[in-house]
């Protein structure tokens, strides 16, 4: 299936339907969840207006991790059958993650300010995901460290799938050490069991942001495919010139 | 010398000898690790205050957090000098794994930097008031903890070859993986504290250490053999 999608043209064949789709569908989606997440949803009986944070705060979560996994695979990808699509998939896949780790981060400690009464807690789910974005600035770092930037691809892409190996190991050491140091008495996470009037704009956002990242990823993947033609022309007239002149 | 003579035991043996031989001609960066560990274990209790009972709540944090700091900036040149000098081609190209060398390499590392600061810990332990009975499960866990440092350290090392501004790339990529070693390092003494048994955390470090010990030469090899193809 990689095999036949890693034809730039065809790439670019397929995309070109595709992406009008998921832009509408995340339009529509993200406008009506956000219209029903903050206004025509129940507030929560112990966080109030706050649990509303939860709307953009969860579907960004899911994305940071999800968006790992992509980013892991296509260096998968790149490494054993060497297309060089999948290296573009992957860097642009790096920042989209990035930001929607940052935002993660952001958005929750918004909603940790009044509900735990502070910015940042040492909690095992905010380190995974601080450990999870200096990942993404790994890759992003030295991917982009090389003279050549094609030089950097397959280093960063062995990081990436060192880190799909260590993530989990990770994960579970902040876990171990959270229980050991810091009895959960802050963060009591059970909150509300979610009803149906918050599930249904929770799942429109994650819909609409899946739909978004994809879009993203998608012209971010297509200008990088229209610089390296660009690069390939100039290279090719500039060649032209130095044979005219001789 | 006949390449069927030479066994892989030979080839490691005699590797961990020229990169120990190689360090003992610049003993001053050795030094200068000791150093910049003992500064680090000597500003702490100054920013904290000379109260006993507060330093006692990060000691075992601080020498860890001393020992990782200290050895990030000599990890670099695990490898760095042997690139740049063509060394790493030569064996790449020669009939010798690269994954022996490689794990030569960090061992003979681990030797040349980790067990100068491992002997001197005491002093460091004595520094921040450590109780005597903690120093031996110490010096163990910062042995074994070394080791693994220095496994991920060649992997970091050897990602970051021919970048630009490499040594500033190099903690940044590293610092996730190391963050398993640093909790349960600190655990085996903070165990001991509380009263219970060091011996889960010492096992989990060991496992650490073992997972590394079988992954790093082999995916460092793969990353050196793309550099070099460069």
């Amino acid at each position: 299936m990689f095999d036949w999608l890693a034809n730039p043209n065809r790439f670019n064949r397929i995309t070109n339907k595709i992406q009008p789709i998921l832009l509408l569908a995340s339009l529509i989606t993200i406008i009506l969840g956000l219209y029903f997440g903050l206004y025509d949803s129940p507030k929560d009986y112990q966080q109030g207006h706050a649990v509303r944070i939860m709307y953009v705060h969860v579907p960004s979560a899911w994305l940071a991790s999800g968006l790992y996994l992509l980013l892991a695979i296509s260096s998968i990808f790149y490494i054993v059958w060497k297309h060089p699509l999948a290296d573009l998939m992957s860097r642009s896949t790096a920042p989209i993650g990035a930001l929607f780790s940052l935002l993660t981060l952001a958005t929750g400690s918004l909603w940790g300010k009044p509900m735990w009464g502070t910015w940042w807690v040492w909690d095992a789910r905010l380190t995974s995901m601080l450990i999870l974005f200096f990942f993404y600035l790994g890759y992003i770092l030295l991917s982009n460290a090389f003279e050549r930037k094609i030089d950097g691809s397959k280093s960063a892409a062995v990081l990436a799938i060192v880190g799909i190996i260590n993530l989990p190991i990770i994960k579970f050491s902040v876990d171990w050490w959270h229980t050991l140091h810091q009895p959960s008495s802050l963060l009591k996470f059970d909150g509300p069991t979610i009803d149906g009037q918050m599930l249904l704009p929770l799942v429109l956002m994650i819909i609409g942001f899946c739909s978004f990242a994809s879009y993203i990823i998608i012209l971010n993947v297509k200008t990088k495919l229209i610089e390296k033609k660009c690069e390939a022309l100039i290279l090719k007239l500039n060649l032209n010139e130095i044979s005219n002149i001789r | 010398m006949n390449y069927k003579e030479l066994n892989w035991i030979y080839l490691f043996i005699s590797h961990i000898k020229r990169d120990i031989l190689i360090n003992s001609r610049s003993l001053f960066d050795i030094v200068s690790i000791f150093g910049f560990m003992l500064l680090i274990i000597i500003l702490f209790p100054m920013g904290i205050g000379p109260i006993q009972e507060k330093l006692d709540i990060v000691s075992n944090a601080v020498l860890w957090i001393g020992l990782i700091i200290a050895i990030i900036p000599s990890l670099e040149k695990m490898i760095q000098r042997d690139y740049t000098n063509g060394w790493l081609d030569q064996i790449a190209t020669s009939p010798i794994p690269l994954e022996i060398v490689l794990l030569a390499k960090s061992i003979s590392h681990w030797i040349i930097v980790i067990i100068p600061l491992i002997i001197t810990s005491p002093i460091f332990a004595i520094l921040l008031g450590l109780e005597f009975n903690q120093i031996p499960w110490l010096i163990l866990s910062m042995s074994i903890g070394g080791l693994s440092i220095c496994f991920i350290g060649i992997i970091g090392a050897a990602l970051i070859l021919g970048a630009r501004r490499g040594n500033v790339l190099l903690p940044v990529i590293i610092l996730p993986l190391i963050i398993p070693i640093l909790i349960f390092g600190v655990g085996v003494n903070e165990s001991i504290k509380i009263g219970l048994s060091p011996l889960p955390n010492l096992f989990l470090l060991i496992a650490f250490s073992l997972i590394y010990l079988v992954i790093s030469p082999f995916i460092s090899a793969i990353l050196i053999r793309i550099a070099i193809s460069r």
